[in-house]
């Protein structure tokens, strides 16, 4: 029992302290202090988030290992000629070198979303000064209108590609980046059409700006690994 | 034992937490742990030999010698395991009514210095493990100059073998006794494992990938080479025949499947005068080449043979062969064969 | 004493008619319908959209997965709070009640229910039930191999079931502890009243929940002949089942990392006045290390599978290297995860058995703190050996002795494991119940598979017996002679507190005999097999390995008979058995402090820690105990019965 006295405890959230917010009970119906809740859903997203890293960091790995190895010469088709004509997914030749894909579209969409990030922050200044609901729903629409063009951005850049997914290592890896993006977009938005209907409702005014950290947290989160996988498309192609 | 002397007990002890080294607990378990231990250097030493096929390369003797070594080395370890264990099933049991429970034990939360100890001893156990690992590996890594080139491509459900330079390609394996051997491996479709069992070496075939392993056989005898990594349908029967022969023996036998005398003699490593088929070398004893039975020699198909009469048998291919050139096309459509530049 | 003011249950509460909302109408019925609807709806879609384009059928088989368990999840309800939330209708007091069970009997196990007891029940059920098909399959296994070319099974049929067999094993002792105990019991360990997220707890449940027909509808669509590791570029190539394979993980994969990072948030956030990190039971910091490690091997499963799937579905080109890719892509991110898998699957039973061994020989555990940093060397160690997997693969062989080196350092933490566990027992006053016996057995298994590791883990060795039957036997021996048994055990002791009843014992010990016999004959066999040089995941053999086989076959139906008899028991136990007192165990630990059945919220008055569970002999009164009678929002509240001796409890920390 040697750590009665050796051991500080730094999460004595004693009961009964900290204002009972709406909307944050247990199931049980019991009410938790705010900080508890917030510390709670903090130490969540920021685990959910380790493991998107994670995740992130394994996808470029794949794509600098795919390049290094250029497995029969098909990371980007550059040894294939006419007289010696690589094979693409599907069996037909690929005689040149696969365009790559205009770096703008992915600066662009990657500019959206750091915009979209930035309005999330800003609907957060607004929650945490508690002012009126206009200051979190405005830039929280705003937020989600960014959201939106970045998605329908990724979309399009998928049709304007010059190249499809069976066009060897670099198209693969390319196409799955924009996948990664398209489907962080899509989470993103859907908890961004949240905060901005939530807000307009006034669920956000008052005690639970926190709330909107969390959001911001996620949005600024998507908005990096947006830009990490845009440098690492574009640059390192 | 009043919980004070039980207290006062721990405090005197170092290693065993509880009683003298030799007193009763400590003495029985280390008579126990003496006999487990003994036990475990027993079928150590005797059991692998026994266990594992003849092994017929210095690296399948090191795989031998690395059982006896380890199994030994752990013995001890998992022997005071053992000996603990059992004691207190004998020793401290609670006996009578199983309703209860049994009073508290002594208040023990741990011991330093026979955590340290054993940290101490494992520590050191990594470290002998680790050195000989190494150290056996670096051994395995030696290359040689005069190297038997074998090329080995597997497809589903099959080994092919080719020896370059001699234009023979079959689907048994023949090495001479002696001679370095290298092993070119690749694989037309999918991930299949090349492993000769008893040579002591093992590695995956890859598509698109030329993998290699060195081994000298030093042993005469047959043995089966199979595939370890799970490939498909029958991946069960993919498998063939391989024999480790005298380099006379090898010679005609790389004749037999089309190789002219004096390419033949030159890749077995033996003087075309000197080919008499019947020498074998002193102190081997299991001197048994076969010739594998009819099924492989239909694959064959001479007029492969023509453009290689001169190359020597030391074309290695590059380490990564974009389309498979460097190999024989696989044997479902042997008649176009085309021999190795 | 005074009488207790024992607050009324919640269970007890009277809720209007609309709470619950649209809860009151979905339960797994439901759920199985809209599941079964939408994925038909999708397959009639994909089929008639996709079929004629290129990758059709594969296409078909992940849309309609998609569609079974985006269908069933809406069906049970696991989109209600989150589309409540965007909504800004959140969830009204009343609802959340309703959600947690309260008010339906014992309908609630049918229903998404936040309750984390009927979490846990739930998740026993399912792991018992995953148990009974991958043994099915093993059994099949085994009747294959009872003769060198037995024409039970055909090879396609056979590959297929080695698969599943593999994988259906796999997700289920990745669960088997920290689906059922860290979801019962741990909370109650630590003094919360439920899991951090509720919700997220019943969602991993029925997540995990709509994966298992994915890997099931396998043997419909073809089978994977892959193995469960289904190394590319064979899984790209395989039937249209691999897409149902790979939907499985990925949804299996959601299901983890949720409950992953439920388990630390709720750790690390709702434990009990008192209840410092230091006090924990080790149960939980297993479970927690667990599931941290969980976390970091998810990702990689997750990034595999979807690759696997994109390339088969859209033709991108990973794992084929004439297009551009590589398998020596698919194994490293594959065991990237595989290895810290391994330790998931390990680290939770380990744990628990430290918990059990210290019951039941009436002592603390043997270096809490060691044991602590043991699991936490294993996991740090265990992200970086991945490559031990791929020594013969070709890949990277000038790192074969890196890695020969992280691989056997992990030995040493597990010794010190090891130490911890046989310590625990040195001396004590050993109380030979039925958790006790699969204590034993685990450490007799548990030494065997640690020995035979150390020979795969040096290279040269493992040049001989990677691929073979050697290699079978090592990691049954780890991950059923050890984890499952160590399970096991953990299923005999918390059994009383989870269903409310005792398990008849000598049931119990005649399945234990079999069990423990089984083990080793059946993987002795095999490891038999492997010094004979037999490799693995073969349907047909020569017949020089005739002897082991059938010696490994007698020993697994000897095995399955311990198990039927086992699962008997817990039947027998659960309709018939004694009536369980609190705490049949003497145990110290807060979960056998609370009533059984163990009511909603657990604590009627909040529990107080004054020292952690391993007070055996000291002679104090129990350090974690729940007052019966105090208020519960009192910040002065001492331990029922032991007013006045706080200074002493604490006095008795400075041991």
């Amino acid at each position: 029992m040697s750590f009665t006295t050796t051991t500080h405890d730094d999460h004595d959230h004693g009961h009964g302290h900290g204002p009972a917010v709406e909307g944050a009970e247990n199931p049980g119906g019991h009410h938790e202090p705010a900080e508890l809740r917030d510390h709670k859903e903090r130490l969540a997203l920021w685990m959910f988030i380790g493991g998107d890293a994670l995740f992130l960091i394994l996808m470029v790995f794949s794509w600098f290992y795919l390049r290094t190895l250029n497995s029969n010469g098909m990371w980007d088709a550059a040894q294939c000629t006419t007289a010696n004509p690589c094979e693409d997914g599907l069996g037909n030749p690929i005689v040149a070198q696969i365009t790559r894909a205009d770096p703008w579209h992915a600066v662009i969409i990657a500019g959206l979303t750091i915009l979209a990030a930035g309005f999330v922050w800003l609907a957060e200044i607004g929650a945490k000064k508690n002012t009126t609901k206009g200051a979190i729903s405005g830039p929280a629409g705003i937020a989600f209108l960014f959201m939106v063009l970045a998605i329908a951005m990724q979309i399009y850049q998928f049709q304007v590609l010059p190249f499809t997914t069976i066009d060897g290592g670099y198209a693969s890896t390319y196409e799955f980046f924009m996948g990664s993006t398209l489907a962080h977009l899509l989470i993103l938005a859907f908890i961004g059409l949240g905060l901005w209907i939530r807000s307009s409702r006034g669920r956000h005014a008052g005690g639970t700006w926190y709330r909107v950290r969390l959001i911001r947290f996620f949005a600024v989160w998507v908005a990096l690994s947006t830009v990490i996988l845009t440098v690492v498309g574009s640059l390192f192609a | 034992m009043s919980f004070e002397e039980q207290v006062d007990d721990i405090e005197a002890n170092t290693i065993l937490g509880g009683e003298p080294f030799f007193s009763r607990a400590g003495g029985k378990i280390f008579i126990i742990w003496l006999v487990f231990t003994a036990i475990g250097v027993l079928i150590g030493v005797y059991a692998p030999h026994h266990l594992l096929p003849t092994l017929l390369s210095p690296q399948g003797s090191d795989v031998w010698k690395t059982i006896v070594v380890f199994t030994v080395l752990a013995a001890p370890v998992a022997a005071f395991v053992y000996a603990v264990s059992f004691y207190s099933l004998f020793a401290w049991r609670h006996k009578g009514n199983q309703d209860e429970p049994p009073p508290d034990a002594m208040p023990q939360r741990g011991n330093g210095p026979m955590t340290v100890v054993w940290l101490a001893i494992s520590s050191l156990l990594v470290v002998v493990l680790l050195f000989w690992g190494i150290t056996v590996w670096n051994t395995q890594q030696v290359t040689h100059a005069d190297t038997l080139q074998v090329n080995v491509t597997g497809q589903q459900w099959v080994w092919t073998y080719s020896y370059p330079g001699t234009g023979v390609e079959t689907r048994t394996l023949e090495l001479p006794l002696n001679r370095p051997v290298e092993f070119n491996i690749t694989s037309v479709d999918v991930t299949h494992g090349f492993w000769p069992a008893v040579l002591g070496v093992q590695v995956d075939a890859n598509p698109n990938v030329t993998t290699i392993i060195r081994t000298t056989p030093n042993k005469l005898g047959n043995f089966t080479v199979r595939c370890s990594q799970l490939c498909g349908l029958y991946h069960a029967f993919m498998n063939n025949k391989a024999a480790v022969v005298t380099p006379q023996q090898f010679s005609t036998w790389l004749q037999s499947q089309g190789a002219t005398q004096a390419v033949a003699d030159q890749s077995a490593g033996v003087s075309s005068s000197a080919s008499s088929p019947t020498t074998t070398l002193p102190g081997v004893t299991t001197a048994t080449p076969t010739t594998v039975p009819g099924e492989t020699a239909t694959t064959l198909t001479p007029d492969a043979t023509a453009p290689t009469t001169t190359a020597p048998a030391t074309t290695a291919p590059a380490a990564t062969v974009p389309d498979g050139t460097t190999t024989t096309t696989g044997p479902a459509d042997s008649t176009t064969t085309t021999a190795p530049a | 004493m005074t009488t207790a003011l024992a607050p009324p249950l919640l269970e007890d509460t009277k809720l209007g008619p609309n709470a619950g909302g649209l809860y009151e109408r979905l339960n797994i019925w439901t759920g199985l319908g809209f599941g079964i609807f939408l994925g038909f709806v999708a397959w009639v879609v994909s089929h008639a959209t996709l079929q004629g384009s290129n990758w059709g059928s594969d296409m078909v088989v992940t849309c309609t997965m998609l569609g079974w368990v985006i269908g069933f999840n809406i069906g049970i309800g696991t989109f209600n709070a989150p589309i409540r939330w965007m909504l800004g209708h959140d969830q009204t007091h009343e609802d959340e009640l309703y959600v947690a069970g309260v008010g339906q009997g014992r309908h609630r196990y049918l229903k998404y229910c936040t309750d984390h007891k009927v979490v846990g029940t739930q998740y026993l059920v399912l792991v018992m039930v995953l148990f009974a098909v991958g043994g099915t399959l093993a059994m099949m296994i085994r009747t294959q191999l009872i003769t060198a070319h037995s024409s039970f099974l055909d090879p396609q049929t056979y590959n297929a079931i080695v698969t599943v067999h593999g994988m259906v094993m796999i997700i289920a002792t990745i669960v088997m502890v920290s689906g059922p105990f860290a979801n019962f019991i741990m909370p109650i360990m630590i003094g919360a009243k439920d899991m951090a997220f509720p919700r997220l707890n019943a969602m991993s449940f029925w997540v995990i929940f709509s994966a298992v027909p994915c890997i099931l509808a396998t043997f419909f669509l073809g089978g994977v002949n892959a193995g469960w590791t289904t190394y590319a570029p064979l899984s790209v190539q395989a039937p249209p089942a691999m897409d149902a394979f790979a939907m499985c993980i990925i949804v299996f994969v959601v299901s983890v990392t949720v409950a992953g990072v439920n388990t630390i948030v709720t750790v690390v956030t709702m434990r009990a006045k008192g209840m410092t990190m230091g006090r924990l039971p080790i149960f939980t910091w297993g479970s927690i290390i667990g599931a941290g490690l969980g976390l970091y091997a998810m990702p990689a499963f997750l990034l595999a599978m979807t690759m696997m799937i994109t390339d088969r579905v859209t033709g991108t080109s990973f794992f084929v290297a004439a297009y551009g890719g590589s398998g020596w892509l698919w194994e490293n991110v594959f065991w990237i995860m595989g290895h810290p898998e391994v330790y998931v699957i390990l680290i939770p039973p380990v744990a628990a058995v430290l918990e059990i061994a210290s019951t039941f020989a009436r002592k603390p555990v043997f270096g809490y703190k060691v044991a602590i940093a043991g699991f936490v060397a294993i996991a740090s160690l265990a992200i970086m050996v991945w490559a031990h997997h791929m020594f013969t693969t070709g890949w990277a062989p000038n790192l074969a002795g890196p890695f020969m080196l992280t691989t056997e350092l992990i030995s040493i933490p597990t010794g010190i494991i090891f130490l911890c566990t046989i310590g625990t027992l040195w001396k004590g006053s050993i109380w030979t119940r039925l958790p006790m016996y699969f204590v034993y057995l685990f450490i007799w298994n548990f030494i065997i598979g640690g020995v035979t590791g150390i020979y795969l883990s040096d290279v040269p060795a493992d040049q001989y017996f990677h691929g073979d039957m050697f290699v079978t036997a090592h990691f049954h021996y780890t991950l059923l002679g050890g984890a499952m048994i160590g399970a096991t055990a953990a299923v005999c002791y918390w059994f009383p507190k989870m269903s409310g009843r005792m398990l008849n014992e000598r049931i119990g010990k005649v399945a234990f005999w079999l069990i423990a016999i089984g083990i080793q004959v059946t993987y002795f066999g095999q490891f038999w097999e492997g010094f004979q040089g037999m490799p693995r995941r073969v349907a047909y053999y020569d017949p020089q390995f005739l002897s082991a086989n059938q010696m490994s076959t007698i020993g697994a139906y000897t095995l399955m008979a311990g198990w039927l008899v086992f699962l008997y028991m817990m039947l027998h136990g659960w309709r018939n058995g004694k009536i369980a007192p609190a705490n049949p165990w003497h145990s110290k630990t807060l979960e056998w402090k609370v009533p059984t059945p163990v009511p909603l919220e657990n604590f009627l008055v909040d529990p107080v820690v004054t020292s952690d569970p391993y007070t055996y002999g000291e002679g104090v009164p129990d350090g974690q105990e729940v007052p019966d009678f105090a208020p519960s929002d009192d910040p002065e509240l001492v331990p029922a019965g032991s007013a006045g001796s706080g200074a002493q409890t604490d006095a008795g920390g400075d041991h």
